[in-house]
């Protein structure tokens, strides 16, 4: 079967940013192209925020380039029609009616008034907030604010929307919700790059990845990538009944990793090529384990993994 | 093209936001009620009455004086003797005015002071000026021709014809420090509050700090003209009222509204107001909690400029006073009314309007730049050194 080839809408070139002497940003280099839902994951303060308002213009790198091209618009700063943005700080006009709000935010980026107006009201119709669109955005839940301020970033059907964690405080059940509003503009033609430390969310949506820490690449490719690279492991985790010592695990062999997890649970990594059998009956001669599961790395353990090798 | 759209988007929803017609109604209806209240209570509160008061005089010989109270007083006489009964009565039904003659002037008992006892005062100073000109034969009409001024007929080469300029120049001076204030709470709100808000880098995303602070300026700079003219619309119609009452001609109003002069008055007037929202606006933008930011009494420095631009009027050719005319956070108000009292080159008021404009041009670039470096500064408020090396930087 033939790949089609997809347009580059996005290259960034090794772009770097100090803050004072702090490197927030070190030479980091990835594209997206049109369709992705492309994820920047990264743990807190790792700079995938900055890298964002880079993308945006908001900040100015001080090494690297930045190339956009939208909608066949070559260009070193996307048109705002073209581009969607949910900001990492959340806000929008607590006292001004949804409606209008959404409108306002719409009509900057370009959108008709007409056109906005019908858009807000089939988001609102759909989150089913249709009747409380001329209430004020203070007189509703958190939850609900913060579908509000999702749906005023990609009201205006932008070519591409970048979300800076758009799962950040919302409850499971919400997260889920997100996930599939994500999915349906992204199967709308807009192409996704979204910020998160929520690894097992991502996993469910992205299909490639940037892993990102201390401004510097850990990762870039794509989500299946990633696990033919780094997911031919074997993780055991156990369960303890006395706390953690690492003498109890010396005569374990073929071992590749023993992290602790806390003082009562341990997380052993073996190689595929391990023999289990041999691993099992070497684990039994162990006092105190009371619970034995096993699975492959997940994203999050892949990460952690990408971390200690650099 | 784009800019312009933007811009005016910018512009409308800040002033939708703002200018809340049917508040600005009711505020009109507040202050008329207000008005109403005041002009009838205080001239029912300080009528005088009609009916004479009554005043008691310690019996005396001199004629004139009791001729004189009693065309102005219901005048009862109480014997000397009785004097002391008379102070106890006054004491204790707290009313009542007792009048002593004497060679040495004149005594005046009473519970407390009131108004009578101005007018009492008032009206005995009118018996000793009649007294004095009686001993010296002069008649009241002899007197005003000794006080009158002299007759001098002035006549100038440079003659402005400028009362009613001033009364102008003074109005659009006024009109802007009130705009100035106006838009200065605005400001704090638009600013400040989408700050704390933390909408500013949604809409910074979509928009530049230029089309940002510019759509800021001029929104809000609209809201408070609009706010002014409703107020300015009142006051005229106020005045219309006011002439119905005391019988003066509407048209004395519309005496004053000099085209002309409106033309020239109005423009630097628009420009000093666009100014001093582009300085209140980079001024804001700094400006993370208003509830605790000192700098935030750096606001009030409109006023000082104003207060010092009104210098010109004590000597209009000095030095300073061009000086002020010239100066763009003076000029909008100095030139007006520097050109309404005294002979100003029609150069010398395109001269300083062009530099005024030019520097409109260049503190929303400044005020735009300001704005961007300080929207991601979060934590501490920036100080003014950090804001100017960041500019710089940026």
């Amino acid at each position: 079967m033939v790949e089609q080839i997809k347009k580059t809408v996005l290259k960034v070139n090794s772009i770097s940013k100090d803050f004072m002497n702090v490197k927030a940003v070190n030479a980091i280099s990835f594209s997206v192209e049109q369709g992705d839902i492309y994820a920047f994951l990264g743990p807190n303060g790792a700079g995938k925020t900055t890298t964002l308002r880079m993308l945006l213009d908001i900040i100015k790198p001080d090494s690297g380039s930045i190339e956009w091209n939208l909608n066949n618009k070559p260009n070193q700063v996307p048109d705002a029609e073209d581009i969607g943005y949910l900001p990492e700080e959340r806000g929008l006009y607590l006292d001004v009616p949804i409606l209008n709000s959404l409108v306002y935010l719409a009509t900057i980026r370009g959108m008709e008034k007409a056109d906005a107006k019908k858009s807000a009201l089939d988001w609102l119709e759909k989150l089913g907030l249709a009747d409380r669109a001329k209430e004020k955005l203070q007189v509703l839940s958190k939850g609900n604010q913060q579908k509000i301020q999702f749906v005023a970033s990609i009201l205006h059907k932008p070519a591409f929307a970048i979300l800076d964690e758009p799962f950040s405080g919302l409850d499971p059940l919400n997260q889920e919700l997100f996930i599939g509003f994500i999915k349906e503009i992204n199967n709308q033609g807009t192409t996704i790059l979204l910020s998160a430390h929520q690894m097992s969310l991502v996993e469910k949506i992205a299909n490639k990845l940037f892993l990102i820490n201390n401004g510097q690449e850990v990762y870039n490719g794509s989500l299946p990538g990633i696990y033919q690279s780094f997911g031919d492991k074997i993780i055991i985790e156990l369960q303890l009944e006395t706390p953690f010592s690492e003498a109890s695990f010396q005569n374990l062999k073929d071992i590749e990793s023993i992290d602790k997890i806390d003082d009562f649970r341990v997380k052993i990594t073996f190689n595929l090529q391990t023999n289990l059998a041999k691993v099992l009956h070497d684990l039994a001669k162990i006092e105190g384990i009371c619970d034995i599961t096993s699975h492959k790395p997940d994203l999050h353990d892949i990460f952690l993994q990408l971390l200690k090798k650099k | 093209m784009r800019y312009f759209s933007q811009v005016l988007t910018v512009t409308r929803w800040e002033f939708s936001r703002f200018f809340k017609p049917k508040n600005e109604a009711l505020g009109i209806v507040i202050m008329l009620a207000i008005s109403i209240v005041g002009y009838f209570g205080g001239k029912y509160a300080f009528s005088d009455t009609e009916q004479k008061m009554e005043l008691s005089v310690v019996n005396h010989s001199d004629t004139t004086l009791s001729n004189f109270l009693s065309s102005r007083y219901i005048v009862k006489e109480v014997p000397k003797d009785e004097k002391a009964d008379f102070l106890e009565l006054i004491r204790n039904q707290k009313e009542g005015i007792l009048l002593e003659s004497g060679s040495e002037g004149f005594v005046v008992n009473a519970y407390k002071n009131t108004r009578a006892i101005s007018k009492l005062k008032a009206d005995l100073t009118d018996y000793q000026k009649q007294r004095e000109l009686n001993k010296i034969g002069l008649s009241q009409i002899e007197l005003a021709a000794v006080l009158s001024p002299a007759q001098v007929q002035e006549s100038f080469i440079y003659s402005d014809n400028s009362a009613k300029r001033v009364v102008l120049s003074y109005f659009f001076a006024g009109l802007m420090v009130m705009v100035v204030f106006l838009c200065f709470a605005y400001q704090f709100t638009a600013i400040t509050g989408e700050k704390q808000l933390k909408i500013t880098e949604q809409i910074v995303s979509a928009i530049s700090p230029q089309v940002w602070m510019d759509g800021k300026i001029y929104g809000i700079t609209l809201t408070g003209l609009s706010s002014m003219l409703t107020y300015a619309i009142m006051s005229i119609l106020g005045g219309m009222l006011f002439f119905q009452f005391t019988g003066l001609p509407v048209s004395s109003i519309f005496d004053y509204l000099y085209l002309p002069s409106i033309l020239i008055y109005l423009p630097f007037a628009l420009i000093g107001i666009l100014i001093w929202n582009a300085i209140l606006a980079a001024i804001a933008s700094i400006i993370t909690d208003p509830n605790n930011s000192a700098k935030s009494s750096l606001m009030m420095l409109p006023i000082v400029f104003v207060v010092t631009s009104f210098l010109v009027i004590r000597d209009p050719d000095s030095g300073l006073a061009l000086f002020l005319s010239w100066f763009p956070l003076t000029s909008a108000t100095s030139m007006p009314i520097r050109w309404a009292i005294t002979e100003v080159d029609i150069w010398q008021l395109a001269g300083s309007f062009i530099l005024l404009v030019l520097t409109f041009y260049l503190l929303r670039k400044l005020a735009a730049k300001i704005f961007r470096v300080s929207i991601l500064i979060t934590g501490k408020e920036p100080s003014f050194s950090e804001v100017f090396r960041l500019s710089k930087q940026a």
